[in-house]
């Protein structure tokens, strides 16, 4: 008779850094023994993290993960935020993954759609980024983690900068479980700015021959701004913003929330919301944001990720951002989307495409985006429980029964009815309801937000409040209304608009007082990132790309 | 290219004294000009001349100038519109915008 024994996975690791031999001294791994540790330390089975979302990517690791064969490796089960680098997609290619769980292919959403539909795209589900990271802690537990920090020092702690992003959320699971953490940093120093990761919960630190990958997401140039998506703000504004008092809110990364951020200081002000309004936010530090915060707006910013070339700039506003007791800025993705889905009375974002119950998707029919967080900030959060004007005002109008919840979060979708070659915004049936992209998915469409969680939709036509909407009939004839001249829209009876219109469910620019006639670009605080640079006071470094002077 | 003209039934304007003319956009590659002027032959029509460089878009025209005429008092105005391909989100926009000028300078 033998004992049952329950340390399995102790002992299994022990034995995988034992495999090592020479090849790490202590912590340490040399970059050229990168790939044979990678052999040594993964076995066919395991769930293997590989950290990377749509900003930050463990690119050296992926790249050394990319160079083995099946014979060095197979049967893994790759889980991971964001798949955009090529070295992801070669491991598709190469037949080494045999299952992979995934939020968002963004870049590489076509090649995504063609290595499933090859066959060679094993296919769990795709996520959000905070459902995916609660999968690490329940079914999906990392075996190996390969991650990205930008220091270590000679203990293995770990700096992680301005992108802390997900690594805590990576980490800390897969370090509980006798897992095995493999950090990749940017250089190995004496003495840190500060410790994100402790030594005590990394295996493996590799000085990586080049600095991660990181991307610039969430820049967006003032001068690209339209007049179109100024009209848009100024109604959202006053709409929206000022009508429900919204103190805390998420903004997308388009340029449509872009203007309203520029509108705050001109418009906003000269409307008198100024602490009135937009106080809390849970964003990345958006240049477009430095305005409102330099004219006092902006109580408090916490963020999911870093942005390139703010770095001084936050430092340089610890009231406002989070910071270490290095002084510098500090980002984490878990707790980020965590604040947008419990913290916030509004999320407000673009959106490619929006069927006639107010669906939303980015997939068209060759491409398989996924989710990334957007769905955990544009929903209603059933756990919430604490009020807010804009919270209970909002539930308010929805009508809550006797068995719902008194307060509703706001969720608004900006959308131009038209996006650019005359590609129509909204339509009967999502691109994401294809059968071959349900077949692929299992049968769920990927809808980024759906129709029950929209309370606003905002076009450039008017404004569509879905939450007071009574029926699925009268939604559709109010999402109908300000669909402009799309198929959609041209399918409205002019006289259901005018009797949604009357009990303001569809608002005009004139009936929420805003003169189409006032839009200007002069509105805006900064015309160009040139401008945001001044409004910073110098302080903001744009990336190479974004500077033409 | 594609001209029509349309004539649209509503409720007049109210012109003051002396009657001023507005103009919004340019015509310019994807965008276009959109012409008010007062048409007092008939106060309760808002008359309305389009020309375009895209031909295949004169239900959308329609569609949109007649919500603009039943959301809007506009009869006994001219509505002149050179389209140069503008962006179809550029359109009520555009009208808004002349509209609203009117509206100033009548005022």
């Amino acid at each position: 008779m033998s004992l049952a024994s329950y340390d399995k996975r102790a002992r299994n690791k022990a034995e995988r850094i034992r495999r090592l031999r020479r090849l790490a001294k202590g912590k340490f791994v040399a970059s050229k023994n990168v790939s044979e540790v990678l052999k040594r330390i993964i076995e066919p089975g395991d769930i293997l993290c590989l950290e990377g979302d749509n900003q930050k990517q463990a690119d050296f690791l992926a790249n050394e993960l990319a160079g083995l064969s099946r014979a060095d490796l197979h049967d893994i089960h790759l889980v991971m935020s964001c798949i955009t680098l090529p070295a992801h997609l070669e491991l598709f290619k190469k037949g080494i993954v045999s299952q992979v769980d995934f939020c968002y292919a963004g870049p590489q959403g076509q090649a995504v759609a063609q290595l499933l539909e090859a066959g060679k795209f094993p296919l769990g589900a795709i996520h959000t980024y905070n459902e995916l990271y609660a999968r690490y802690y329940v079914d999906l537990t990392p075996r190996v983690a390969l991650i990205a920090a930008t220091q270590a020092d000679r203990q293995g702690n770990l700096y992680l900068a301005a992108n802390t992003e997900e690594t805590p959320a990576i980490v800390e699971p897969t370090a509980f479980s006798n897992g095995i953490v493999f950090a990749q940093v940017n250089e190995i120093v004496d003495s840190l700015p500060r410790i994100d990761i402790p030594a005590d919960q990394v295996d493996l630190v590799v000085e990586a021959p080049y600095p991660m990958h990181l991307t610039a997401l969430f820049t967006r140039d003032p001068a690209a701004i339209t007049d179109v998506q100024i009209l848009m703000a100024m109604m959202a504004l006053r709409g929206i913003y000022q009508k429900y008092e919204v103190q805390s809110l998420n903004h997308g990364v388009g340029f449509n929330t872009a203007a309203i951020e520029l509108l705050l200081p001109t418009y906003g002000e000269e409307l008198g919301l100024k602490g009135k309004i937009c106080k809390y936010w849970m964003v990345n530090p958006l240049p477009t944001m430095i305005p409102a915060i330099e004219s006092g707006w902006v109580e408090a910013v916490f963020s999911v990720g870093g942005e390139v070339g703010m770095e001084r700039y936050t430092a340089a506003r610890s009231d406002i951002f989070f910071t270490g007791r290095d002084g510098s800025f500090h980002s984490n993705r878990a707790m980020g989307q965590l604040a947008g889905h419990y913290g916030v009375d509004m999320f407000i974002g673009a959106t490619l495409q929006i069927d006639v119950n107010g669906n939303s998707s980015t997939v068209s029919k060759k491409r398989i985006t996924g989710f990334g967080g957007a769905p955990n900030m544009g929903c209603q959060p059933t756990g919430r429980r604490h009020p807010t004007k804009a919270w209970l005002q909002a539930g308010a109008e929805s009508n809550p029964g006797p068995g719902s919840i008194p307060g509703r979060k706001l969720v608004v979708q900006l959308a131009e009815t038209f996006q650019s070659g005359r590609v129509p915004t909204f339509v009967e049936e999502l691109d994401a309801q294809d059968p071959s992209i349900k077949k692929a998915l299992k049968g769920v469409a990927p809808v980024m937000i759906y129709g029950d969680d929209v309370t606003h939709v905002v076009t450039e036509e008017g404004i569509a409040n879905l939450a007071a909407c009574r029926s699925i009939e009268e939604r559709r004839a109010a999402i109908r209304g300000v669909a402009g001249y799309t198929p959609v829209g041209l399918k409205r009876s002019k006289r259901e608009t005018q009797a949604l219109r009357a009990r303001g469910i569809i608002q005009l620019p004139e009936d929420i007082g805003v003169s189409p006639a006032q839009v200007s670009r002069s509105l805006l605080a900064a015309q160009d990132i040139k401008g945001l640079v001044r409004w910073s006071g110098g302080l903001y470094d744009p990336p190479a790309q974004f500077v033409d002077w | 290219m594609e001209k029509f003209d349309k004539s649209l039934s509503s409720r007049p304007f109210a012109w003051p004294k002396r009657t001023p003319w507005s103009l919004a956009g340019v015509v310019g590659s994807g965008n276009l000009e959109v012409l008010l002027e007062p048409n007092p032959k008939s106060p309760g029509k808002l008359e309305c001349r389009v020309e375009s460089s895209i031909p295949g878009y004169k239900d959308s025209w329609i569609a949109a100038l007649d919500d603009f005429a039943s959301n809007y008092p506009a009869g006994g105005i001219k509505a002149t519109i050179h389209d140069q391909g503008a962006d179809p989100i550029v359109v009520t926009f555009r009208l808004r915008q002349a509209y609203g000028e009117l509206l100033k300078k009548s005022s």
